[in-house]
């Protein structure tokens, strides 16, 4: 059973269209990122996961029932860090959570808690006196009460620095193997790179990729960049790599000493072969693997680079 | 949810009932929470000492000025005369100042998902809301009263504690009421200023629309405007018996249904007061001695029920249909 089903969701405020016919499926015990620009529809489909606004159409369902109907017995076994919120200013760590604790009928102890996100030191300060990171790290602990078996995380690593970004990804690790499925949305791709099996891109209220990340990096062309430093260059030998199969592009980057770029998706050593069949002296090369990011930026911008379609 | 399948049966129960269910267990968390933080704000301790410092102020004014009234022996009756005068203004916009972001106020920080996040339903929100902030107006007017209380008996030489108790408990419903009218109405809007300007209205509405109408109704009745012609009656004023005119029934009841109006006629019930009990006395001669069941003072309960209730159930109907 998949731990969310969304079917073909839309919705639409007034004429505007936020999310377009939206299809996508999070498996039971899985660390989906759901990623896109601001503005994507990211928090528009947390939101109607949590029932906080309605569907204009579509199906959702969550831990198995209906998102609507079943509302707070969805809640009651999800943990949720929502995004952008602020907390009850006179209220302390330890009340948030015994609040938390509370409304769940659960039975974690608040210190225990704030200890796994390190804020154990701030228990009874009030939280109006909280920096953005201690109100994030608050928030986590929030979502962690009651061991839920699903967590959705919006945008956690907002406010939070290097080291507090590690340690969010290392809860999140600890949930996953304690069984729990985390969806976590993010606008950043390294964030999720590192902890999420799968990823799902959303452009525009569009699902416009779902893959892992290995196989989202495989499907944008040029995923490898070959950098060749040679001591001349042609246009012979420059359309000669051009018609190799596994190239994708190739250009020309300044003159003393040129260097050849290319986009290569196989063997580089064609490459190599193609410039030295032509009499061109090689001097140096490297390679660069395309970054997430730039994964990220070619689906989610019309200037990237161009995709597979999958 | 694995680990505490003992004690985690309180809203898993509720298992195929809708989102919009109420779970009386969320109801009382709702409302602690709120009573928590609302307590420890400034504006908590602000009323009691100022609800404290009324009784005081008044009943110092009494004994101080009132030698007749204290030989009479009515100083706890005039006490309750004039502070119910001060409370039938200030309780509506302390009720309103408390309730106008109970529920805007979370929308717009967001802190309303913090709150939906856990298993409450929206429901349980509303009602958990109203609780914590009536409760917080309630006790801080008790905490003011009863401090209060010791300054009154002394300072005052007969002091009645059931009148005392009556206004107390007046109070509380009347504020209430208001409570009601300003959560319903913050949960109608998105954004702290449409409430803002909601409770304005309210406050608009009650102590200068209402108060306008029996003006109004009484112009409309000279003109000999259809529906508001007068009826006559004979009162006694002074032994004599006096012919005189006065508006519809119908009137009189629009004119009552102000909660402020209720909450004065239902201190009647629940105190013993002569100064108002002499009010009734005249107002059941406008209606040949035998005053219409909507201007008896127990019907101003139902009132206040009604100004308790009916902005409440369209709160709960409209709030689970909005977009958070």
């Amino acid at each position: 059973m998949p731990a969310i089903t969304v079917d073909n969701l839309t919705k639409s405020f007034g004429q505007t269209v936020a999310l377009d016919d939206l299809s996508f499926r999070v498996e039971e015990g899985e660390v989906f990122g759901f990623l896109g620009p601001n503005g994507a529809g990211k928090s528009t489909t947390i939101n109607i996961v949590l029932d906080f606004a309605r569907p204009t159409a579509g199906e959702i369902s969550v831990l198995g029932m209906d998102a609507q109907r079943y509302s707070r017995d969805i809640r009651q076994r999800t943990g949720v860090l929502p995004e952008g919120v602020e907390l009850y200013d006179r209220l302390t760590a330890r009340q948030h959570l015994e609040f938390a604790i509370d409304s769940k009928n659960a039975d974690d102890d608040p210190e225990a808690l704030l200890e796994r996100v390190g804020l154990v030191d701030a228990i009874d300060r009030k939280a109006g006196g909280y920096s953005k990171g201690m109100a994030q790290r608050l928030m986590l602990a929030m979502a962690l009460v009651g061991e839920p078996d699903l967590l959705i995380l919006d945008e956690p690593s907002t406010g939070l620095d290097p080291n507090g970004a590690r340690e969010m990804r290392d809860i999140v690790r600890e949930e996953s193997e304690r069984g729990a499925t985390v969806f976590f949305s993010s606008h950043i791709m390294e964030q999720v790179e590192a902890v999420c099996d799968r990823v799902g891109i959303l452009r525009d209220g569009k699902m416009v990729a779902v893959d892992s990340v290995e196989g989202l990096r495989d499907s944008v062309e040029g995923g490898t960049t070959l950098r060749v430093t040679v001591d001349r260059i042609d246009d012979d030998a420059l359309q000669a790599v051009r018609s190799l199969p596994d190239v994708s592009n190739a250009t020309v980057q300044g003159q003393n000493p040129p260097t050849v770029v290319v986009a290569v998706d196989g063997s580089k050593t064609a490459v190599l072969s193609a410039l030295e069949d032509r009499g061109i002296e090689i001097r140096d090369f490297e390679t660069t693997e395309a970054s997430l990011e730039d994964v990220f930026q070619s689906y989610t911008t019309d200037a990237g680079t161009e995709v597979h379609a999958r | 949810m694995s680990t505490d399948t003992s004690t985690g049966t309180g809203s898993v129960d509720s298992g195929g009932s809708t989102s919009s269910s109420i779970n009386l267990e969320s109801v009382r968390a709702v409302a602690k929470k709120d009573f928590q933080d609302a307590v420890r704000s400034w504006l908590f301790w602000g009323l009691s000492a100022f609800f404290f410092a009324l009784l005081v102020v008044v009943t110092g004014a009494l004994s101080y000025f009132g030698e007749d009234i204290a030989a009479q022996g009515a100083t706890t009756d005039m006490l309750v005369v004039f502070v119910s005068q001060i409370t039938k203004l200030v309780v509506p916009l302390i009720a309103l100042v408390l309730g106008w972001k109970s529920i805007a106020g979370e929308r717009e920080s967001g802190s309303i998902k913090v709150l939906l996040s856990l298993p409450h339903s929206r429901k349980d929100v509303l009602l958990g809301k109203l609780l914590g902030r009536s409760a917080v107006l309630s006790v801080s007017l008790t905490v003011g009263f009863v401090l209060a209380a010791v300054v009154v008996a002394a300072l005052l030489g007969a002091f009645d504690i059931v009148d005392y108790a009556g206004l107390l408990v007046m109070s509380i419903v009347f504020g209430v009421a208001y409570m009601s009218i300003a959560v319903s109405l913050s949960s109608l809007t998105s954004s702290t200023t449409m409430a803002g300007a909601a409770m304005f209205g309210v406050f608009v509405l009650f102590y200068v629309v209402w108060n306008a109408l029996q003006q109004v109704f009484r112009l409309l009745s000279q003109r000999e405007i259809l529906f508001f012609d007068t009826v006559s009656y004979t009162a006694e004023i002074g032994g004599q018996e006096v012919q005189a005119e006065r508006l519809q029934d119908w009137v009189y009841f629009v004119m009552n249904l102000d909660p402020g109006q209720a909450y004065t006629n239902g201190l009647t019930l629940l105190t013993d007061v002569d100064a108002l009990e002499s009010q009734v006395a005249y107002s059941a001669q406008l209606f040949g001695g035998e005053l219409p069941i909507f201007l008896q003072d127990w019907f101003s309960f139902l009132i206040l029920l009604f100004w308790i209730v009916v902005p409440l159930a369209v709160a709960l109907y409209r709030f689970d249909r909005v977009d958070l």
